[in-house]
Order: C-alpha cells, then sequence, then structure tokens
C-alpha cells in the first residue's frame, strides 16, 4: 500500500527563490526513505514540508490517501527527530516524551503506559526523571527517538539527527535506527548529507541537487546504475573518476592522444566515469592507460592511489584508483591500469542523461 | 530566521494592552501637550485661546529657560563624572581584590535601591546649615554652608545626593567591564614592563572605553530624568532657579507656577530632545548587534 | 593581578572600606537621629551617637501616625506602597511579555510600526510628560485610585526588549517541535516558553520592583485622599512643615523604613539584581 505521495510537489518562497522545482515521490508503507544531497539541494526543506512547517507552494501531499498540504503539523500524524533533537530544556525525559501525547488528550494512564514501553526499548528507564542537561549526546538523540516513538505516527521524519555526534556514536546509532525502523515497521523520511548513513539505512534513496531530485532508487541501483554524472560523483566513496570525453566511431577519447576502443551509436560529448575500486593494475602491453602517480593514502586494509593520465603533453585528467591490501609505490612513478568496460559509465554531456 | 505561528489575528490580541495603554498614557498625553503649546489657557481652565508658536517664542526668548538649560548640563555633567570616577576607582580595587569581592560589592550596590527622594533627605540633613555635623565641621573649617541661600551649594547638595545613588550602579558596569579585560593582554604588558599604574592607562583603560561611553549615557539620561526626587525633596529648584533643571521646570511652571501652555511647550521641546536620542540610540544599538 | 605587592592589596581594600563607610554615611545618621526624641535636634546641635529613643519613634511611625501632618501610619503606606510596587511590576510583565511574543513568533502588518511606538516610551519618563498624563488620568477618574498609581506606568519598553532579545535566543526547532507535539500558541506560552523565560523574568522583576516601589512624583501628584499615600511620597508630605516644627526623628525612621523594603531586595537577591540590571541595558 502507498502511504505517503508527493506529487509535483514545489516550493516557491516568497522572494521569489524557486527552493524546489517539483518533486514526484511515492512511499510504501514502512519503507525507510533516506533524501540525500549537498548543502542547500532542498532536502531538509522538502522533509519540512512533509512534516507541515513549511507550506507547500505547488502540489499536493497525501498521507493514506488524504490530503495534508492545509493540515497543521500536529495534524498530519507525523513525527520528527530534529538535527539539534529540540528537546524542551526545562522538562524531565519522561515529560519531554509525554508533551506530545498529553496535547492530545490522552489519559494519564495510558501515557505512563506508552511512554515506559518506549523508554525501555530505547534503554531510557533509568533516565527518565533526568532533565535534557544531564544528558550524554547519545542518551539525547535516543529521548529525541522515544518522543517520536511514543506517538506511534504514521510517519517518521528525521531531519539529520546523527551530525551533531561523533564519529562512533553515529555508527552505532545509525545500526540501532536501522533496527528500530525495521521492528516498528514505521513509514521514515530521513535526511542527511553523509552517503555512507544514506547508502546503509535506505531502502530508496532520492538524491536531490538543487532542489531537483536526480534519481530515486534502491542503493544497489544507484551505486550500479547512477542516472546522472551528479549521483554517480555522490554515491561511493571515494567517489567516481569522471572524465570529460568525445564519443566517435574509434570509441572513447579521453584525450587527443587516449582512445579507448567502444563501438556506440552515441555521438559527441560524454562524460566517461569508472570507479576508483573497478581500475586494475596491469603491464604496459594491456594497459588502458597510465597514471603519474602524485600520492598514496595506506589505509591497510587497502590503498589510495592519486594520480593524473599521463599523455603526451604531460598530465591530463586526475584519477583515484583503490586497490586492496597494501600497496607501496614510488610517487611520480608510472603506474599502467585497466579499466574493464562492463564497469564504465556513459553519460551525455549536453543532457547529463546515462547513456 | 526565527520560526513562526500561521495565526494573523492572535498577535493583535497579544499586543493590545501594551498598545492600550501606550496610546491612553503616551500618545494622547503627547498629543494634548502639542495642542496645548499652541494654546494660552487661563488659571481656571475656563477659556483657552490659539497664539499658534507665541509659547514657543516665549520659551526660547526667556532667559530663564537657558539658564534652566546650563543648569540641566553642568548638573548631569556633573553627576556623570563625579560618580563614574568614583566608581571606576572602587571598581579598580575591587578588581584587583581577591579575597571579599562579593561581601564589598554587597555593601556598595545598596544605594541603587533607595528612592532618589529619599537620597536627597538623608543628604539634606547632614548638610542642613543650622543641624547638620558635615554643614558645621565646614563652618569650623571656615566655609559658610548654607544651600538654602547660595546657588552653588545648594547644586553641590544635589549632585553629590543624586551622585551617591548612581556609583552603584557604575561599579558593577566597571567592574563588569574590567573582569572582561582579558588576562592574557595585561599579561603581555607585564612582560613588556609596563608598571600597574601605566598598564590601566594605557591597556585596561582604553579597553573599558565602550563601558564608559555606555556608562556616559546612561548617567546623564539618569541625570536629565530621574533627579526629580532629589531636587523636589532638597532644594525645590532653588535657591532662584540655580537647580532648576529642564525636567524640574516642566513641573514647577505646569503644576505651581500654572502656565499650562508654557509647560506643554517644553514637554514638546523635551520630547523632541528624546525623539532624537532615542534614534541615536537605536542606531548605536543596531550596530552594536551587528558587530558584535 | 600579576605582581604581589602586599601594600597595593592594603591600599585596594583601605579604598574599598573607605567608599564603603561614605556609601553608608547617611543611613548611619539617619539611624542615629531616629533614636532621639524630636527635641535633641536644634540649632548647631544634631546628635552623633544612638540615643535611647529608638523604640518609641519606630514604634509610632510605624504603628501610629508617620508625624509632621501625615497621620497615617508607616505600614499602611507601606501596604499602599507594596500594591502599587507590585501591580507595576506583574503589570509591565505580563503585557511585556505579551507583546514580545507577539513581536518574535508572529509575522503580520504594521510590526515594525508597533515596535516602534513601543520602543518611544523607552525614554520618556512620565516627569517629562507630567502635565497632559496628569489631566488624561483626571479626565479618566483616576485620581486616588490604585488603577491610577499603577495603570499609567506599566506601558514598557525596556521589559518588551528584554524579553524580545530571550525569545530570540530560543531555537526555532523548539518551537517545531512544540508544534508537532501538537501545542499552539497559547499552550507553548504557557508550557515552553514562560519556563523557560524564568530567571529572566525573576531578574526584571527585582529591578521593576524597585522602580515601582520607588514611583515618588506620579503618586505625589494623584494621590490627595491619606488612603492612598505611597510610603516614598510621604517624605515630601512630611517635609512640608514649616522649618522648625519637623520632627527629624519620625522623618528619618520613616526614611529608613521607605528604602527597607527594596534595599532588602536588592541585598536578598543579588545575583538576580545584577542579571537584571545588565539584562535590561543590553
Amino acid at each position: 500500500m502507498t502511504d505517503v505521495i508527493l506529487e509535483k510537489v514545489g516550493k516557491t518562497y516568497p522572494n521569489g527563490y524557486h527552493a524546489i522545482p517539483s518533486v514526484d515521490l511515492s512511499i510504501e508503507e514502512g519503507e525507510f526513505i533516506v533524501l540525500v544531497g549537498p548543502s542547500g539541494c532542498g532536502k531538509s526543506t522538502l522533509l519540512r514540508m512533509v512534516a507541515g512547517l513549511e507550506s507547500i507552494s505547488t502540489g499536493e501531499l497525501r498521507i493514506r490517501g488524504e490530503r495534508m498540504n492545509e493540515k497543521e503539523p500536529a495534524e498530519r500524524d507525523i513525527a520528527m527527530v530534529f538535527q539539534n533533537y529540540a528537546l524542551y530544556p526545562h522538562m524531565s525525559v519522561y515529560d519531554n516524551m509525554a508533551y506530545g501525547l498529553k496535547n492530545r488528550g490522552m489519559a494519564k494512564k495510558m501515557i505512563e503506559e506508552k511512554v515506559s514501553d518506549v523508554a525501555a526499548m530505547l534503554g531510557l528507564t533509568e533516565l527518565l526523571q533526568r532533565k535534557p542537561r544531564q544528558l550524554s549526546g547519545g542518551q539525547r538523540q535516543r529521548v529525541a527517538m522515544g518522543r517520536a516513538m511514543v506517538r506511534d505516527p504514521k510517519v517518521f521524519l528525521f531531519d539529520e539527527p546523527l551530525s551533531n555526534l561523533d564519529a562512533k556514536l553515529r555508527v552505532q546509532m545509525r545500526v540501532e535506527i536501522r533496527q528500530l525502523q525495521r521492528k516498528l515497521g514505521t513509514t521514515t523520511l530521513y535526511v542527511t548529507h553523509d552517503q555512507v548513513e544514506a547508502m546503509t539505512l535506505a531502502d530508496r534513496l532520492v538524491v536531490l541537487n538543487k532542489g531537483k531530485a536526480e534519481q530515486i532508487g534502491t542503493p544497489m541501483d544507484l551505486y550500479n546504475k547512477p542516472a546522472t554524472p551528479f549521483v554517480a560523483a555522490f554515491i561511493g566513496s571515494p567517489s567516481m573518476n569522471l572524465v570529460d570525453a568525445n564519443l566517435t566511431e574509434q570509441g572513447i577519447h579521453l584525450s587527443e592522444t587516449l582512445t579507448l576502443p567502444l563501438s556506440h551509436q552515441h555521438r559527441g560529448d560524454i562524460v566517461w566515469g569508472i570507479r576508483p575500486e573497478h581500475l586494475e593494475v596491469s603491464d604496459e602491453r594491456n594497459a588502458d592507460f597510465a597514471l603519474r602517480i602524485q600520492a598514496v593514502e595506506s589505509l591497510g586494509a587497502e590503498t589510495l592511489i592519486h594520480g593524473k593520465i599521463e599523455t603526451e603533453f604531460g598530465n591530463g585528467e586526475p584519477m583515484v584508483v583503490r586497490l586492496s591490501g597494501p600497496h607501496l609505490p614510488e610517487v611520480n612513478s608510472l603506474m599502467w591500469l585497466t579499466a574493464p568496460m562492463s564497469h564504465w559509465h556513459l553519460f551525455d554531456a549536453k543532457t547529463q542523461q546515462r547513456l | 530566521m526565527t520560526v513562526t505561528f500561521p495565526q494573523k489575528g492572535l498577535p493583535w490580541l497579544l499586543l493590545l494592552p501594551q498598545l492600550l495603554v501606550t496610546a491612553i498614557f503616551f500618545l494622547w498625553p503627547a498629543e494634548q501637550a502639542l495642542e496645548q503649546a499652541f494654546y494660552q489657557e487661563d488659571a481656571f481652565g475656563l477659556s483657552r485661546e490659539f497664539i499658534g508658536l507665541e509659547n514657543f517664542a516665549d520659551l526660547f526668548t526667556d532667559p530663564l529657560y537657558y539658564q534652566s538649560m546650563l543648569t540641566t548640563l553642568v548638573f548631569s555633567f556633573s553627576v556623570a563624572i563625579v560618580g563614574m570616577s568614583l566608581a571606576l576607582l572602587l571598581a579598580v580595587m575591587a578588581d584587583r581584590i581577591i579575597r571579599g569581592k562579593l561581601a564589598y560589592q554587597t555593601l556598595l550596590i545598596w544605594p541603587y535601591a533607595v528612592a532618589p527622594a529619599l537620597a536627597g533627605v538623608l543628604w539634606w540633613i547632614l548638610f542642613d546649615p543650622s543641624m547638620g555635623p558635615i554643614a558645621l565641621w565646614l563652618k569650623s573649617a571656615g566655609i559658610n554652608w548654607n544651600h538654602y541661600l547660595d546657588g552653588n551649594q545648594a547644586m553641590i547638595l544635589v549632585v553629590i545626593a543624586s551622585t551617591w545613588k548612581q556609583i552603584s550602579y557604575n561599579f558593577l558596569f566597571f567592574l563588569a567591564g574590567l573582569q572582561a579585560v582579558p588576562r592574557s593582554l595585561i599579561e603581555a604588558a607585564a612582560i613588556d614592563g609596563a608598571s600597574p599604574f601605566k598598564r590601566f592607562w594605557t591597556i585596561v583603560f582604553p579597553l573599558l572605553s565602550p563601558t564608559t561611553f555606555f556608562l556616559l549615557v546612561v548617567n546623564l539620561v539618569y541625570a536629565f530624568f530621574e533627579t526629580f526626587g532629589v531636587i523636589d525633596a532638597t532644594t525645590k529648584g532653588g535657591p532662584g532657579q540655580s537647580t532648576t533643571t529642564l525636567v524640574y521646570k516642566v513641573f514647577d511652571d505646569g503644576f505651581v507656577g500654572l502656565d499650562l501652555g508654557g509647560s506643554a511647550a517644553q514637554s514638546v521641546v523635551l520630547m523632541a530632545i528624546v525623539g532624537l536620542m532615542t534614534v541615536i540610540q537605536f542606531r548605536f544599538i543596531e550596530r552594536k548587534v551587528q558587530y558584535s | 593581578m600579576i605582581e604581589n605587592r602586599p601594600w597595593l592589596t592594603f591600599a585596594s581594600h583601605a579604598t574599598l572600606l573607605t567608599g564603603i563607610a561614605l556609601v553608608a554615611l547617611p543611613v548611619w545618621m539617619a539611624l542615629v537621629a531616629s533614636t532621639h526624641p524630636a527635641s535633641a535636634f536644634g540649632v548647631g546641635h544634631i546628635p552623633l551617637w544612638f540615643g535611647d529613643a529608638g523604640a518609641e519613634t519606630w514604634g509610632t511611625v510605624l504603628f501610629e501616625k508617620a508625624g509632621n501632618g501625615v497621620d497615617t501610619p508607616v505600614w499602611f503606606m507601606m501596604l499602599n506602597s507594596l500594591i502599587m510596587a507590585l501591580g507595576i511590576t506583574f503589570g509591565k510583565i505580563a503585557i511585556s511579555l505579551l507583546s514580545a511574543y507577539a513581536i518574535v513568533f508572529f509575522r503580520f502588518p504594521f510590526r515594525n510600526l508597533c515596535f516602534w511606538i513601543i520602543f518611544m516610551t523607552l525614554m520618556l519618563p512620565v516627569e517629562v510628560r507630567i502635565v497632559p498624563t496628569y489631566e488624561v488620568v483626571a479626565n479618566l477618574d483616576l485620581l486616588n485610585s490604585y488603577t491610577g498609581l499603577t495603570l499609567p506606568l506599566i506601558a514598557s519598553a525596556t521589559a518588551t526588549f528584554l524579553f524580545r532579545q530571550c525569545f530570540l535566543s530560543i531555537p526555532g526547532e523548539l518551537v517545531e517541535a512544540a508544534r508537532i507535539d501538537g501545542a499552539g500558541p497559547w499552550r507553548f506560552f504557557f508550557d515552553i516558553l514562560l519556563p523557560l523565560s524564568r530567571t529572566n523574568i525573576a531578574a526584571l522583576f527585582v529591578i521593576l520592583f524597585i522602580y515601582g516601589w520607588n514611583q515618588y512624583l506620579w503618586p505625589l501628584l494623584i494621590t490627595t485622599d491619606d488612603a492612598y499615600y505611597t510610603l516614598v511620597m510621604s517624605i515630601k508630605r512630611m517635609l512640608s512643615v514649616t522649618d522648625g516644627d519637623i520632627a527629624w526623628n519620625q522623618i528619618m525612621a520613616t526614611t529608613l523604613l521607605a528604602m527597607l523594603p527594596p534595599v532588602a531586595v536588592v541585598i536578598g537577591m543579588q545575583k538576580l539584581f545584577v542579571k537584571g540590571l545588565v539584562d535590561s541595558e543590553k
């Protein structure tokens, strides 16, 4: 069953700024959708429009088939976890979690029951009488989630909830959020700028760029078949090597002297891409091209080699190679590489669409 | 950007009490003052006559009005400068010491709570020419103190009483200002070989200048408007007109002299001055906000 | 400081102690004077040490009559002063909270104009526009009433500004969280905003209480009925007696009693008082 539908939803500010031209998205019940993109791409605005904190300028938002555009946030049956948690500083953990229920006129007994259930699920039982300032970052994060969960809403909204935590806690909370969402089965919309977070959490991802949905799909769809160079560069770390090139009947011209043979009906300017992990070390005879090594980052389990494609006219396009295990090539030496055709990504330079 | 509620009518309801009080007890009287300033009214309020700018013309040709302006300036700057100097001295001393700071602060700030009129009465008895201990002591030292007769002495008395009340305020702000001076700057100056005295005048005092400027404004405003009680309880503006400040004159001409038109004209002039000061202060606040 | 110079520290303490002594001098004198019978004051003579009539003087002014033409006892005028001070304080805080709430958390036409109108009252003390304000209050038939004593003084730009500053520092996400939790404007005001502003309210309370208690000219003008005399203004009435007949002991006792409540508030709530002073001048 389709739970949340955004139909040609757009946002124009009173000053005329087009924050979001038009976004279409339908979310299935229980699905975990992540909105991801660089800062300023409109992902938070979109989330806040779903929450009812920003008005919807054009299009329609439906939750369980009901039009929501004019509804107050409290009437939409959603719950939200904020970036700074937005816990009421003068209320105890218990009161923070109970506040929304009290406002809805729920019986005291029932509130107690619900809060203690959720608190137990999140390991907050011991902390119920504390004030937010007496909690650690991770605990506050849990309270914010608890406040959302007690309401048992139709939709969870998360606005970069992990960005204020340190790296270790972030990973831990990430796993926890995913487990909880699976257990509760609540439809979730989650905003982040961190692509690792996005890939690990999402059933489906929406990659936003300048208010436009560049691609909507599962993490593996986006990894294997990015629809645009933007998505290609955004998903995956280190990001995909993208080279401006030209496609003729001889193949792909990466530079005047370097051509990768390919027969393809498309002609003209393209963007050619390959992920760092798909480049393979080979010898001079079989190689597609050579890399002049500029820097080596040894991470133990893997090695990242930064360099530039060697051409007759000196250095060409920059490129990153990711090799597993330790490698210690000399800086400034040449490294011969092959780029297996099955891992190529081709995009039309003009339309920015995948070929 | 602040997040707001969408209601349109509610904010007016919320503002209503404040706007009503402002309209009834501020805008209406202001309008009345403006109107009265253009009329001449007999003392019984039975008839009045439109006389245009005559009240203002009278005001600005009246030497007593100029004298009152001068009195106000002398009085205000004396209060500001004496009060700030003493408070700065005490604040520097309090900043130096480590133990007992709070106790000293407590013992210095309480005069803030004393009503200006009471402050006037307290100092009056000390300086009463016939029995005040200070007056008697001055007499034995060869100074004939009688503020009932001597205008300058009356001025000194109201300055002392007004300053006394304001020292606490200046002290608190200077102390806060001093504590905000980064220690590392003072330490650097000490390493550069500056003596404590020199350090104060070359490092600390310049850094205090925003506080000093702010206090100067506050003190002037205080001396201008809030010392009515001091003057009224001790000298009643006398002897002669020697302690009649502009604000006192508005009251004196209006309620004692029953010159309603003249008093209203003075109110209008004062309101104009206040309006100007408001604009200046607003600019000042805005700039402060921008730069901070 | 950096150097450890004992004589400098000594000089600091000496200066401060001198300052404290000078500041306390008039109060000391008043205290001494209030312990002598009225006859002890005469030409060339004022007592410099405590006498034995203290209990009598204080008892008289406090419970019988303040003297010098004022027949009301001090405790009664204290009550009036308290009513006026609390009326002004609560009034100012209430209407300022509401208007700051409107200005910060709502968008409506003429918002800036309202802001300016309120701002104009900031620097216009009642003394400046005393005659027309008196007339307005007289026209409204509010002379000799508690309403007349308090209402004209409760418009407050200072308090509105302070609360505006305080509200602006509240994170927007908190408002959003409250909206999602189903709190409307009123619920938000009472459940979130007021509890979060309570130290600011308390600090302002101290300052405004002193302001209200110390009102002088206004009660002097609009009260002619003994029943509405406030303590501070009664001093003026007491001093209006012909010179030779002034009972200084009673005046001094009354003066000390008049300054006692606000001074006690300042000393007892020193922290809040300092915060209030600093805040209200931002």
